[in-house]
């Protein structure tokens, strides 16, 4: 079997840059607010300027918790099939993002809450004869 | 402001009724509702309704409007309003506010659904500048696996158990079985909660409510009517709405700010609080609540956010028995969304009917005793919330 192309799940949400995975958006000059994905303006009510640059986040993070999908959720999810339980999480980046995530995983139980994360871009499935993979960002336990 | 009471109460039982139209479901609650009152359909000067996105309302959300049609067209003004699973919620606000000004004095309030299989899919947009589109192409987190996360992180802080979790739903049930109104009568044993199917852990299906088709209709009057017709009427003590902050740390698509490190509806709590505040009440005056809980996580959760309770007491109080409408902290006596499903948009006037019910003491078996001052409380997609304050 040939490579599969790597497809991303959404255009310009996440990069490999020459500094490693990064997830893009925003961040405001005046109050440091970040956001993800990118915003074209700043959110916060108490900022006295919405003053938006691109910004890059990543790759260090710590699961503020974390969950199980144990259930084969209806489209546009993504899994392998047969379907087998998977990993998310909510993960508290130190730029002050907090970002849900897929775990990367082989075993969803072991994840723990307050545990130490990577960013990464891989396929959101891997099974199959498709001559795509749907890459996304997710989490990797450290 | 003039002084709103609520004259009457009615509801269609929750449940799935695939045969019967939405037309009539909503009637069987407003015809209820009149009657409750002792009024007549021509009597009702205005109309607040609750807009659905899953049945009815000509595909724009004009449920109110279809209300009107199959009461009888009297031409009066009819309120749509649209907030998500809070409809029914702000829709009792506009209401209260059209007889508290002077505007009308007798106002029908009404929310009714019919809710397609399977959980609630909150947009249904294709379209990658829709959030809950990307959230389920890029992650695969569906509703109940983002309360799971919620959960996971109380039961690090908490120490809350599994069977915590399921013990509550054990209760729900032990008073929703007294409800004809209820949809899950049903009792259940921690164990029957335990082996239902893990949905998302640490979540199981009895602990997370599934949809439902129901209508609830509620008849707000000024105090002058309500004294003609009652000797002892309940009475709006509050009604508010509000929506989020910005820095509640709830992601409401794929990210949101770190903010203070804790995450919390904070459109609910603003919503109670001013409710509290306008009722001149504190939170421990409060003699039962009717609480969101699309899944036991909030009966934990939504207590402590307001201050009914301390951080971390929850289970404790639950445990001992306290939440049950004879404890000190009587949560959802109805049965709760646990007990109803949800009927999304109509979740906000069953939660104001249980309450009435409880204040008048006609809710036999699960009964608050002396109940006195009731809260209510609904939280819907897009950072709404509605909270209502009652006394009798
Ligand atoms: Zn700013």
């Amino acid at each position: 079997m040939s490579e599969a192309e790597r497809v991303h799940a959404a255009q310009g949400l996440f990069a490999e840059t020459a500094q490693g995975p990064r997830l893009l958006g925003s961040k405001c000059r005046t109050c440091s607010t970040p956001y993800f994905p990118r915003s074209e303006s700043c959110h916060n009510p108490d900022c006295s300027q919405s003053d938006l640059e691109d910004a890059a986040f990543g790759p260090h993070g710590k699961l503020w918790s974390c969950a199980i999908q144990n259930y084969p959720p209806p489209p546009p999810v993504v899994y392998d099939e047969p379907f087998a339980p998977y990993a998310v999480g909510l993960v508290d980046m130190p730029e002050g993002l907090r970002v849900l995530g897929r775990i990367l995983t082989d075993d969803p139980q072991a994840v723990e809450v307050g545990g130490e994360v990577e960013l990464v871009i891989e396929p959101l499935a891997t099974s199959g004869e498709s001559a795509q993979q749907l890459v996304s960002w997710q989490f990797k336990p450290r | 402001m003039r002084e709103v009471a609520v004259l009457g109460l009615g509801m269609h039982p929750w449940g799935k009724f695939p045969e019967k139209p939405l037309n009539n479901i909503c009637r069987v609650a407003v015809e209820a509702a009149l009657s409750d009152a002792d009024l007549q359909w021509r009597d009702v000067q205005a109309v607040a309704a609750a807009s659905s996105r899953f049945s009815g309302g000509k595909g724009w959300g004009l449920n109110g409007n279809d209300v009107v049609e199959d009461m009888g067209s009297t031409g009066v003004p009819v309120y749509n309003l649209s907030a998500g699973c809070a409809a029914g919620g702000n829709a009792f606000n506009i209401g209260c506010m059209l007889v508290a000004s002077g505007c009308h004095d007798v106002v029908m309030v009404v929310g009714g659904e019919k809710m397609p299989k399977g959980f609630i899919q909150t947009s249904g947009l294709e379209d990658e500048s829709d959030p809950e589109y990307l959230r389920q192409r890029c992650i695969g987190l569906p509703g109940p696996g983002f309360w799971a996360l919620l959960t996971r992180r109380r039961m690090a802080e908490y120490g809350t158990t599994e069977e915590d979790l399921a013990r509550i739903a054990v209760k729900a049930h032990e008073v929703g079985t007294h409800n004809e109104n209820a949809r899950f009568r049903q009792l259940f044993s921690i164990e029957d909660v335990l082996k239902s199917n893990m949905v998302s852990y640490p979540l199981r299906l009895y602990e997370i409510c599934p949809v439902s088709d129901g209508a609830a209709a509620v008849i707000l009057c000024s105090a002058e009517i309500a004294r003609k017709k009652t000797t002892s009427p309940v009475t709006v003590a509050a009604s508010a709405v509000a929506t989020a902050r910005f820095d509640d740390g709830i992601p409401r698509a794929l990210a949101c700010p770190i903010g203070s490190g804790s995450a919390h509806h904070s459109e609910a709590a603003i919503a109670v609080g001013r409710a509290l505040e306008t009722a001149a009440v504190g939170p421990k005056d409060i003699d039962l609540v009717e609480l969101q809980d699309n899944t036991v996580y909030y009966e934990l959760a939504f207590p402590e956010e307001w201050g009914l309770c301390e951080p971390g007491e929850s289970e404790s109080l639950m445990r001992a028995g306290e939440t049950l409408p004879t404890g000190r902290l009587p949560i959802n006596p109805s049965g709760g969304f646990l007990c109803f499903g949800e009927a999304t948009t109509a979740q906000g006037l069953f939660q104001i009917c249980e309450v009435g019910w409880q204040l008048r003491g006609a809710a036999a078996q699960r009964q608050v005793p002396n109940a006195k001052l009731g809260l209510a409380q609904s939280l819907g997609l897009g950072g709404n919330a509605a909270a209502a304050v009652l006394k009798r």
